[in-house]
Order: structure tokens, then sequence, then C-alpha cells
């Protein structure tokens, strides 16, 4: 409560890098995913627990060359901003591949150790089952945290105030927030049609949730990504 | 400002006029027809040789009902009654499966089976309301009336006393049961059972009807597959063994018929109410030594395998036994009947004559009915030309059918019997399923009407709200929270499980403040914010009982090893934490009352703080009261659930035991006016002697937590711990900084979470009746009604009174610090910030205490909004779905759900009792 209040640039929107590769594969990233998970879903909906173990791997390894492609990891982006001034072009940063692999593979060991654990314990507050399908949930909580925090981790680092900023969702949209606001509302609403009485197999936990954060994903993506770019989110 | 009170007030008028109205055209009133039937001419007397009317085979009868006696509890494979079962491969005995149709439980079952009539919808109200004497039958044309009006009819009848409700002083000899205790598996069947003997010796009476509960209640307590549903089938087996055997060797019992079945079924959780196979399924077997001469060429397989779900046998309507009782006993078939004389029955005549002479009679009787429902066409007895190819609304269909029946009965050509007899089933049917159905009883002008009339009190209460710009994001969460609400109320499955939508919205609002407060401050261990912890609660709380249709039965805390056995002593510590809660805060108020009696007039009592000695006194005072309530629950609880009171120490078990539970309750409920009497008194004391304008709202406090205790004494002992938690939820919500459009969304949703959680679901068969006779000794209507509501809504009622006390932050500590007082130089700068916030907080919830701030008119307007919405969907989906096959299974349960929440509880609660509440904090 007393913190000395540091001064702070104000949170900027992350640009996607300049590259021709970023550009393109920016667009083509949510349909790899979806289509990966499209592939994926009669499997996950006959078997969910070894489909969704099999899963995290591709989908890990889409979203870490999604991050080193098309995002700026952690540090670049302040500097860039720092360095920006009236006319001056933005720079690609032509960083070697090792100083983009590694942190992806930090934030895909972090997203994995520390916010999928997090996370399954949200799904339990939310209503999980506490005492069966415990691997269902965790399996649920790792998908959601690699679509949702680990682009998070690897633009914005470990910064405890920007993680505050983050839950309090006081920063301004981009493509990463916005895929990550997406993933936890498109989860929360996969649960609607959970008790409905149409007897289908894919109604089992936790398919619809899984469902809805894939699809979340590329909608929050792509709203962040167009018109919602660089917006606050207001609550009052 | 008066504009919009006028407004609202019409709106809330116009909520229980809509669902009047609603009401009206959804079930409307069956005309019936007064009188007792007689016998009348058959016709066609030129063309058949009647005799004067075919001969009786049966003088006596014993109508023995075994409550939820579920088809496979008598025909299957792992039943218990194997005498009846020898008695069907014997052929003494006929086997049927009577299909009950919904509501099923047991007063309109028994009217459909002495009436022969479909009971309408509204007789479940008045099964709640058993002494009002429009739903008696004692007016109405029955197989009992009947009986009584024949030569010597004398009826006898021991068991569940229904009856004697529904035949007020029909009886020579009776003995009524109430099913009062669940618990009770023995005594209501040794009560019917002990008269039996005698009364098999007496030769006076011409009908004994039995009723045995403990069936049922094994049932309610167990499910079908509990460990004493065996023996008592061999029990009841026992006693159709007893009977049997009378019937077979007393001479004065020689012409005796012996029927037994059951009123309903039961599913798989043992309990009834609805439309499943298992509760619609009842047993019905017709026993005598004469019925060997009709089974010669029957099925007589048993057990047998049942056909479809819980179909053995062939599959008969519940309301077949009237008429098929009146033939073969020989007396005109009711008036109202609906039934069809059962096919097997009429080869005890073995002239053809005698057959149709039945049938026709039956024919006549319901053709009476259909005439009266489709008054415009024609159903006489001559033949016509009727155009019988077109397409045919269902009223010219049967119109068609009785033709041929007329055309069969004046042909003078030599017609086979049987096809005489085919043509009059084929009417009787037809007649029988079409009058059944009652799609064509709607009045479709009165369900649109009614529902334009809740969408007229949704559009006036919009107009009392204040100006919707700048729109907040709490706006747009409630308008969602409306919206999908009535979007789901159009799915019978979300119907069905809607406590999954409250809780699933309500975990997403308490996520929701977590982000807003984090907006606002970083709370440094984010895992204990107040609105995490709100989470964590409500995440107990939804798990605490398993409700709904689609997982009904799945574990759940209540039924967990927690509680059960000789655990129950953790039920019962947290019982006990819940009452020394309300104890130490009832006693708070006390003391406070005492404090200001103290320092008289004059001085401007201490608000909060009170002396160790008033503090004690205040304990003292209330302890009695709150100790009184709990043996009541523990000695309610040891004759209600006994398995919950495993881990109680004995001595104490035997002493609750002896005590009489009407006083006890007498003594909590008088126990609480009295302290609410002197609360008030005190505080309208004190308020005179205070010289500040405004007090805390104390009384208002006072009387939430006398509320309280008393809701606890209306909860099930398993659900008394969720007081506690939800105690918990209201102090980490005062914790937080609630907008009032927050706080009246929290009521909305806390109410219809707590609803569900404490084990509430659409469904009538799950309103709990056990704590609705407290404290009653002569059956009074009106505090019954009242005692049944609070006990079924008593989590509504308890979050609708804390959402007053939040919007008006009654109670609260004021140090009435000015702020313009405050000084930089006075206090470290975060320290004067602190006070700030708190004076801030003080100020604004007193400030919407005040006279004509406009708060809690708007609180009560947001809440109308939600009932007024939540009606236009309910009615608009009964309306545009009310030819659908869950019509009456779900939507009208849902509808009179919806109605009692539209009325009893927002009007009586929400609304006069908020009001009551607001006004008191004002004091």
């Amino acid at each position: 409560m007393n913190a000395t209040p540091k001064v702070r640039p104000p949170a900027v929107p992350i640009e996607i890098l300049s590259s021709d590769a970023a550009r393109i594969y920016t667009h083509i990233h949510p349909i790899l995913i979806l289509s990966l998970y499209a592939y994926k879903f009669p499997s996950i909906v006959a078997d969910p627990v070894p489909a969704l173990l099999s899963s995290l791997i591709p989908l890990a390894i889409l979203q870490i060359v999604f991050v080193a492609i098309c995002l700026p990891p952690t540090g670049s982006n302040t500097v860039v901003v720092e360095k920006k001034k009236p006319g001056e072009k933005k720079k690609a940063p032509e960083s070697p591949i090792s100083r983009k692999i590694i942190p992806a593979f930090l934030s895909l060991l972090l997203s994995v150790l520390f916010a999928t654990p997090l996370l399954a314990a949200t799904l339990v507050l939310f209503g999980a089952p506490i005492s069966t399908h415990y691997f269902h949930t965790l399996l649920c909580a790792a998908h959601i945290s690699l679509l949702a925090t680990l682009p998070l981790v690897y633009v914005h680092g470990v910064d405890g105030q920007t993680w505050r900023e983050v839950v309090a969702l006081l920063l301004p949209v981009d493509e990463v927030y916005g895929g990550m606001i997406g993933t936890v509302i498109g989860a929360w609403l996969g649960a609607v049609p959970i008790p409905l009485d149409w007897d289908r197999e894919w109604q089992k936990w936790p398919v619809t949730i899984v469902t809805g954060a894939y699809i979340g994903f590329a909608v929050g993506k792509l709203v962040g990504g167009t018109i919602g770019k660089g917006r606050k989110i207001m609550f009052d | 400002m008066a504009r919009q009170t006028i407004l609202l007030t019409l709106a809330n008028v116009l909520i229980p006029v809509a669902i009047l109205v609603f009401a009206t055209g959804f079930f409307p009133y069956k005309p019936f027809m007064p009188g007792l039937a007689v016998f009348e001419e058959p016709g066609w007397e030129d063309t058949f040789d009647w005799k004067e009317q075919p001969t009786p085979q049966f003088d006596k009868l014993v109508f023995m009902v075994v409550d939820a006696l579920r088809s496979d509890f008598v025909y299957g494979e792992e039943s218990g009654m194997k005498f009846v079962q020898s008695q069907i491969r014997d052929g003494t005995a006929i086997p049927f499966t009577a299909h009950a149709t919904s509501p099923t439980i047991t007063m309109p079952r028994v009217k459909a089976m002495t009436t022969g009539s479909i009971p309408s919808f509204l007789d479940v109200i008045l099964n709640f309301a058993e002494s009002d004497t429009s739903s008696t039958l004692a007016a109405q044309d029955t197989w009992l009336a009947q009986l009584k009006a024949k030569d010597g009819g004398k009826l006898v009848m021991y068991g569940d006393d229904t009856w004697l409700k529904l035949f007020p002083d029909f009886f020579a000899r009776a003995d009524g049961t109430s099913s009062f205790f669940v618990s009770d598996f023995t005594e209501v069947d040794n009560n019917v059972t002990r008269h039996v003997p005698n009364e098999l010796l007496n030769s006076d009476w011409n009908a004994m009807i039995l009723h045995y509960l403990g069936l049922d209640h094994i049932g309610h307590k167990a499910g079908p597959k509990s460990p004493n549903m065996i023996p008592k089938q061999i029990e009841m087996d026992g006693m159709v063994e007893q009977i049997y055997t009378a019937i077979e060797n007393e001479d004065h019992l020689e012409n005796t018929l012996f029927v037994l079945c059951g009123d309903h079924g039961m599913n798989d959780g043992g309990n009834h109410g609805g439309s499943a196979p298992g509760e619609t399924s009842p047993a019905l077997v017709f026993m005598s030594p004469k019925i060997k001469k009709i089974t010669e060429f029957m099925d007589r397989e048993s057990p047998a395998k049942p056909k479809g779900e819980f179909e053995y046998y062939k599959k008969i309507e519940q309301s077949d036994i009237a008429p098929t009782l009146a033939g073969l006993m020989g007396f005109p078939i009711p008036r109202n009947n609906l039934g069809v004389f059962i096919e097997e029955f009429l080869y005890f005549w073995d002239d053809g004559i005698d057959r149709i002479q039945i049938l026709l009679r039956n024919a006549k009787q319901i053709k009476t009915i259909v005439e009266a429902t489709y008054p415009s066409l024609s159903f006489a007895d001559e033949v016509k030309e009727i155009d019988c190819e077109k397409t045919l609304t269902s009223g010219e269909h049967l119109a068609c059918k009785w033709q041929k029946v007329v055309q069969a009965m004046s042909t003078v050509a030599t017609l086979h019997p049987q096809m005489r007899v085919d043509f009059l089933y084929s009417f009787l049917r037809d007649a029988q399923n079409t009058m059944s159905s009652t799609a064509s009883n709607y009045d479709v002008s009165r369900l649109f009407l009614g529902t334009f009339l809740a969408f007229v009190s949704f559009g006036l209460t919009f107009l009392t709200l204040p100006k919707l710009r700048p729109i907040s994001s709490t706006a747009i969460f409630y308008a969602l929270t409306l919206l999908l609400y009535g979007i789901l109320m159009f799915a019978s499955s979300y119907v069905e499980e809607e406590h999954n939508f409250w809780y699933w919205a309500t975990s997403g609002w308490f996520f929701y403040l977590f982000i807003c407060e984090s907006r606002k401050e970083w709370f440094p261990k984010f895992i204990f914010h107040p609105a995490i912890m709100l989470l964590l609660l409500h995440r107990i709380i939804r798990r605490w009982n398993q409700t709904g249709q689609k997982y009904a039965g799945a574990p759940d805390i209540v039924h967990s090893a927690l509680f059960q056995g000789s655990n129950s002593i953790i039920l019962w510590c947290l019982v006990g934490a819940t009452y020394m809660d309300i104890m130490v805060r009832l006693s708070r108020h006390i003391a406070r009352s005492i404090s200001s009696l103290d320092d008289g007039k004059g001085k401007d009592p201490v608000d909060f703080e009170s002396t160790d000695i008033n503090g004690f006194i205040g304990t003292i005072a209330v302890l009695p009261l709150t100790a009184t309530a709990f043996v009541f629950k523990l000695a309610f609880t040891a004759r209600d659930a006994p398995e919950l009171t495993h881990g109680i120490n004995e001595g104490l078990l035997q002493w609750v035991g002896e005590l009489s539970l009407v006083g006890v309750a007498q003594m909590v409920f008088s126990g609480i006016l009295l302290v609410a009497s002197w609360q008030v008194l005190a505080e309208w004391w004190r308020s005179k002697a205070r010289k500040r304008e405004q007090g805390n709202g104390d009384l208002a406090v006072a009387l939430f937590d006398l509320l309280a205790l008393f809701l606890v004494t209306q909860t099930k002992a398993e659900n008394i711990p969720l007081f506690l938690l939800f105690r918990s939820q209201l102090f980490f919500l005062t914790l937080l900084d609630l907008t009032p459009t927050a706080t009246t969304l929290t009521t909305l949703l806390l109410t219809q979470t707590s609803f569900f959680a404490l084990g509430n679901s659409n469904a009538i068969s799950s309103i709990s009746l056990s704590n609705s006779y407290n404290g009653v000794s002569t059956y009074n209507l009106p505090l019954v009604a009242l005692l049944l509501f609070a006990s079924n809504w008593a989590g509504p009622i308890y979050f609708s009174s804390a959402g007053v006390l939040l919007l008006g932050s009654h109670g609260r500590a004021q140090r009435f610090v000015a702020k313009e007082e405050l000084d930089a130089r006075d206090w470290i700068a975060a320290e004067r910030e602190h006070l700030e916030k708190l004076v801030t907080k003080e100020s604004e919830g007193r400030e919407r205490r005040k006279e004509g701030s406009g708060a809690w008119r708007q609180h009560l307007g947001l809440l109308t909004l939600g009932v007024s919405s939540g009606l236009v969907a309910v009615m608009g989906a009964c309306s545009v779905l009310r030819e659908h096959l869950f019509v009456w299974t779900v939507f009208s349960p849902k509808f009179l759900y919806a109605g009692a929440w539209g009325t009893f509880f927002h009007l009586g609660i929400s609304g006069a009792w908020g009001m009551v509440l607001w006004g008191a904090g004002k004091l």
C-alpha cells in the first residue's frame, strides 16, 4: 500500500515485428492453431487426457514459432520506445535466432510451471471438478496457459508490476493481450453448453472449455490486432 | 421523483396481475359435472334386447394403495412380493402397469384413480394447500360416492390422511396417518396393519381402502435400492396374502375384488412428481379367486421382463380404474371419468350384449364430456353423413369415430359382437387421448396477454431507472445476465439445470469484482483478496447440494462421508458454530440496547462500544433463545433424519426425543418476536435520545440477525452450515467497495445461487415440506404456507435482506470524521488517505440511507427489472413451446416457480420486507 510510486513509462501496445515473415505469419498462426485443434478434436472428444497431452507439444511448438517470428522479446520493446523519436522509423531488431529462441523456451517453461497450476486452481474455483478429473483439469489449464500466457511472458517478462496490470486489465490492447483476454473469456463461455441435454460426447469435461479457449484466442487476437489495438479497457 | 415511484409501484402491481392472467390461460379451470351419475337408458332398445344391466361380478372392494409402488417392485425379478407373483402365475391375479400422468404426487393421483379424470396442474398447488375445500372430492362423482350411495354402502379407510381430506365425512370408520416424518418407515404402516384383521371379520362395509406410506418414505430417504426396500415389499406381500386368504376363506368376503396398486412410482433418486418412466409406472393388480375365469389364455409369466422402461404386462391409464370398478361392481360410471373399461374384464360376461352394454355406457358417459368440449359438433345418436375423409381437427375426428359407433349400433345386419366392441373401443381410446391432452385447452389470448403485461411491467420499470449514460460495465453485466437468462429459459435442459447458469454467472461476477478492485489498488496478498475469498466460498457453496435433473444423485458435500454416520459430529459442530455466531451477534444488539438505556436522555450514546457488563447481560439474554433453537433443531433432526445424529451422545438424544417439537418451536418463534419487539422499542428510544439526526441503522442489522435465526430454524440441519458460509460471504462483501448497481446485481445473483445451493430446483419434487409444520399444532393454511415458503426460500430471503444492508452500509461504525478538518500536518499522508477513504465510504452509505436519495428505489427497480424480464422469458417460453413434449414436466413447473418468485419472493420479501428493513435502518 505504501509502495513508493515508481516512474514508469506508460504501457504501450506490443507491435508485431516489421519483418515480412512476421506480418504474414501473425495471420497464419491462428489458422494453424485452430487447424491443429480441429484435427485433434475427434481424439480429444474420444479420450481427452492422452489427446490433450499429445496436442500440447505441437501447440507449444506453434506458439514458440509464433513468438519467435512475430513478437519482440521482453526488454526490446521498451528500448524501442525510448529510442523512438518523432519521424523515426521503427527498427526491426535483427537479433540472432538464439536471442529469440531462448526467451521463447523460458516463456514456455514459466507458463507450464507457474501459470498452469495457477490456472488449474482458477478453473477449480470456477467449478471444475475437485475430486475427479484431475488430469483433465490440469491439461485444460495447460492449454489455456500455452495459448494465453506464453506470448505474454515472452513480451512482458516477469515484471510484477506489469503482471498486476495484466490481471487488472490495465494494459492497452494488442494482439498478445487480446489473445489472452479472448482465451480466458472463451474458456468461461465454453461452460455454457455443458448442461444442455443434447447428449453429445463433446459436452464432457473439459472439451467445451478448451474449445472455447481456442476460439477465444483466435477471436481475441484478431480483435486485439485490429479494431481494439491500442485501446484501454474502460470499466466505468 | 414521485412520477418514478408511481411507475415502479405500477410495474410491481402488474407482476401478480400478469402471473394470474397467464395462469388462467395456461391452467384453464376445467368445469366438472356435479352430482352423482345414475343409470340411464343405453339407447338402441329396438335393436338390442338389453337386460336390466349386466350382472355385477363383485359386491365388495378392498382397495390397497402402497404409496410409490413402482411396477418393478411387484413384477420384477428382484421383487420381494413373491405371493403376488404366485397369484399371477395361478391366474387369480391380473397384473397391469397403470400409467400415471404428471404431476406424480399423491393427491392428484388419488383424484385420478377415484374420479377417472385427469387432474389439472392446479391440483399441485392445492396439494400443498390440502385443507382447501375446493380441492375435496366431496362434491364430485367418484366410485367412493357411488359405493356409498349403494344400498348398505359403508366405507372404511386406514392409511394416508390425504383420503380423509379429499373425502371428508365419507368413512364409517377411519384412521388417518400423516406422512410427517419421512424417516418413519414402520409406524405409519403398523398404524394401518393393526386395523386390518378386525375389519376382515366385519361384514358391514362394502369398500375398504388401505393406503400404506412406508415404501414411499424409504424411497424418499434412501432411494429404490435401499436395503429397507425388499423387507418392506415382503411386509406388503404379507398383507396381501393375509387379505387374499381371508377373501378365499370368509363367506362374507366371497364376492370381494381386491385391488393392489401404487399411486405413482419413483425415480432412481427415490423422488417423484415429474414424468420420468419410473415415476409414471406404478403397478396395478386385480385379485380374486373369480378372476381365474378370464385369465385362462393370458400371459401369466411371473416374474416378468419389462417391455419398455418399467413397462410390465399391459399398460393402461390410471383413470381406467374408475370405469372398470363401475362395470365390475355394477354402479354408474362417475361423471367426469375419462377412463376406459379394461378389455380383459369384458370376458367375465359370456353374452356379447352384456359386453356391448358395459362399453356403450362408458362411451356415452365420455361422449357427454366430449360434447361439452366441442359444443359446435354433432354427437347425436342418429345415423348421418359426415365427411371423414378430409383432414380433421381432433374434435371432428371424434365426431367421426362416434358416428361409426352409431352406424355399427344401428345397423340391422348381423354383426359379430366383437366388431361393435372394436368400434366402441376405437371411439373410447381416441376420446381418452384427445381429452387428456391439454393442448386443446389453452386460452392462447390470455397467454399472450399475460406475457404482454409482464413486458409492460418491464418497460415501466425501465423508465424509472436513472439516466443510462455513461454506461457502466456493471450495468452491462446486469443486462447481459438478464438477457442470457431469458434466452436460456427457452431450453428445457437449462430450465432443469438452472442452477448451473447462476453458479456460472456468480463465479464470473466475483472474478470481475476482483479485477475491478485490482484496477483501483493492488492487494498484495491477492490470494486472500476479498473477491477471491468470495469465489472460494461460492465454490464450496455450490457443491453443498447436488441439484437439477441431469446429474441427480451425483456426489455432493451433504451426502459425502463427511456428515454421515458417526461423522455427523462434524456437521453438528458446524451447526453449533452457526448458532453461536448468531448468538454473539444478537447479544451485541442487546448489549447496545441496554447501554443506550443506561446513558439515558441528554447524552449522546456511544454508538458501538459497550461495557463488559452489558455484553454479559446481552449474552445471558439471548443464550436461552439460541440454545432452545439449537435443541429444537437437534430434536427435529433426531426424528426426521436420524442418520444425521449417530455421532451425538445417546443420553442427549433420549432427552431431546422426549421434547414436544411443537412446543419448542413455538418457544423459538415467540423468543424471536420478543427480542424483535424489544429491539424496536429500544432503538426507537435511542433515536429519540440521539442528538445527531442519523443513526447507524443498527435496528436493521438486529432485525436481519433475528431473521437469520428464524431462517436457520426453517432449514434442514445438513444445510445450516451454509448459513455460516453465507455470513462469511456477507463479511467479504462489506470489505469490497460496491457501487449501488453492483450491490443490486450481487443481491440478484446470490439470491438465486443460494436458492439452488440449498438443494432446490425447478422440479415440483424438490419442494421440501419437512419444516413447514414447525410450531403448528392445528392446521392453519396461511401459517403453513408462510413456513413452507420460508423453508424453501431461506437462502434468497437471507441475501435479499443482506442486500438491503449492503446498500445502506447499515450498522457500520461511524466516526463522523469531518474531512475538511483533516490537516496534512497532523497525520502522515497515507493515514490521511486511508481515513479519507473510510469517511467517503461511511458517508456514501449514510447518504444513501437518507430520505429521497433514490438509492432504495433504484435497488428495487433493478430487482423488479430482473423479475419482470425473467417472467417475460418464462411466459414467452411457455406460450411458444406449449406443444412441446416437456411442457408439463419442465415448463409448467418452472412457471409455478417463477410465479412464486415474482409474488411471494419479489413482492413479499424484496419489496415489502425490504422496505421494512430499509425503514428500520433510518431510525
